[in-house]
């Protein structure tokens, strides 16, 4: 199973993006500055938005999955119970898987942006897909949020996974690195050697670059581990 | 000063509370009441019963600039440079002035490149820039971002940063889930279930939640 961007190009007035690369069985996060090109290129890698060149294969991939960086995009239902339900979901398990305590006749759009986004990555983190895209996925959620819907995505090693952010610090069991620099999209490699290449990293992870401590994983045990390693 | 007195707003239970001017983060769980505290303080809100005073008057009679973290939700016009005019084009400010309000505001915030550009076309974290923009324009005693940083690059983060700390605003509030951000300001309020949990400075407040996912990982992880 994989995702191959065949010299991929997308372009407007003011912008362009060229894409070239390979997305295997794992879990890959692509940085990029404001406006570089990440949700258009989530909205091409997902087969939602037609490039101006190039092509985008799937190779064993039959269900794929964007979720939208603003959760209120993706409502259909009114209440809670109604949002699962067209999901093919039963409220409690979701809610449960959430984290969040609201009742199953609340209307949808009346919880606050953070319950919103945890109801609606654990309705996408309750279902299985080839590929999975997430635009923005830790936006709005506090930090418990954070560490909690990154296990759950830890645990997504079925398929192809491709996290699409600004996060600074909490980031999931991370195994493929890109970023868009430019106008391009540049491939920084496998974790640990990525952290070595990448430009976005945060300064934490920079920070610990430089110390010569890279971190095996970029999750918050992984950052632990690497900042209290001993050196030599 | 902005006091807090006996404020009740639907899960917002708040007894007292002061901030001083500078920069006040507000952090906590989702659904701990945040976002209405922020609106609350801007005046899009008003209170049940209590009191929000900004400077002793309401918010209402106070210039307060105010940044959605949606901000799609609050984009009223389709050019990025008819939006940046809209405060002053409102309290009827002339054309020439407006103009010059707006080449300036553009130029200092590094947006003019935005300015002819359609809104809908601009990027989520694009969007966030301009609506800064807007918020600043007619330079506000207050300015209130929601979680604005969630849509932004580091680097974004840093000139945002620096955008407010140079806006001439007295108060700046914002609510953050990031909490090296949190750590930068002057005040740090921690809300829980529409309580205030915690209030004083980053160091004092982020010292009773060591235990918590809230303290920032780069303190608790020294390089």
């Amino acid at each position: 199973m994989r995702l191959v961007l065949d010299h991929l190009a997308a372009y407007r007035p003011f912008w362009s993006l060229a894409a070239d690369g390979v997305f295997s069985k794992g879990i890959h996060l692509v940085s990029g500055d404001v406006g570089s090109g990440k949700s258009t290129l989530a909205l091409m890698m997902a087969g939602l938005r037609a490039p101006e060149s190039g092509i985008v294969i799937p190779e064993g991939i039959t269900k794929t999955m964007l979720s939208f960086q603003f959760p209120e995009f993706h409502v259909t239902g009114l209440s809670v119970a109604e949002e699962c339900a067209s999901w093919g979901l039963t409220p409690d398990s979701v809610t449960r898987l959430a984290g969040i305590n609201v009742g199953n006749e609340t209307p949808a759009l009346s919880l606050s942006r953070g319950e919103l986004k945890r109801l609606h990555l654990a309705c996408i983190l309750s279902r299985d897909y080839d590929l999975l895209l997430l635009d923005e996925p830790f936006s709005s959620l506090d930090c418990r949020g954070k560490e909690q819907v990154c296990r759950q995505i830890s645990k997504q090693s079925r398929g192809i996974t491709v996290i699409f952010t600004h996060e600074q610090s909490i980031f999931p069991d991370i195994t493929h690195i890109w970023e868009i620099m430019r106008g391009e999209l540049v491939d920084c490699g496998d974790m640990p050697a990525a952290a070595r290449r990448w430009q976005h990293a945060p300064p934490l992870v920079k920070n610990l670059v430089s110390a010569g401590r890279i971190p095996f994983k970029l999750t918050p045990e992984g950052i632990r581990e690497a900042a209290c390693r001993i050196r030599g | 000063m902005i006091t807090v007195d006996a404020l009740r707003y639907r899960l917002l239970a708040i007894d007292t509370l002061a901030i001083a001017p500078g920069i006040t983060s507000v952090i906590g769980p989702n659904g701990s009441g945040k976002s209405t505290l922020l609106k609350l303080c801007a005046g899009i809100a008003e209170p049940e019963s209590g009191a929000v005073l900004v400077d002793s008057r309401s918010p209402r009679d106070a210039e307060v600039g105010y940044v959605n973290e949606f901000p799609d939700r609050n984009i009223l016009f389709s050019m990025v440079k008819d939006e940046l005019a809209s405060p002053l084009r409102f309290r009827h400010t002339p054309c020439k002035e407006t103009d010059l309000a707006i080449r300036s505001c553009a130029e200092t915030l590094g947006i003019t490149r935005l300015l002819d550009r359609n809104m809908q076309d601009l990027s989520g974290g694009e969007k966030i820039l301009v609506a800064f923009a807007v918020a600043c324009i007619s330079r506000p005693r207050v300015i209130i971002l929601d979680e604005c940083d969630s849509h932004l690059d580091a680097d974004r983060c840093a000139w945002l940063e620096k955008a407010f700390r140079s806006s001439g605003a007295a108060y700046v509030i914002r609510c953050t889930q990031q909490m090296e951000t949190a750590a930068e300001g002057d005040h740090l309020i921690y809300l829980e279930k529409g309580r205030v949990m915690h209030a004083g400075t980053p160091a004092a407040v982020f010292s009773l939640l060591s235990d918590t996912p809230f303290y920032p990982l780069s303190w608790r992880c020294p390089v």
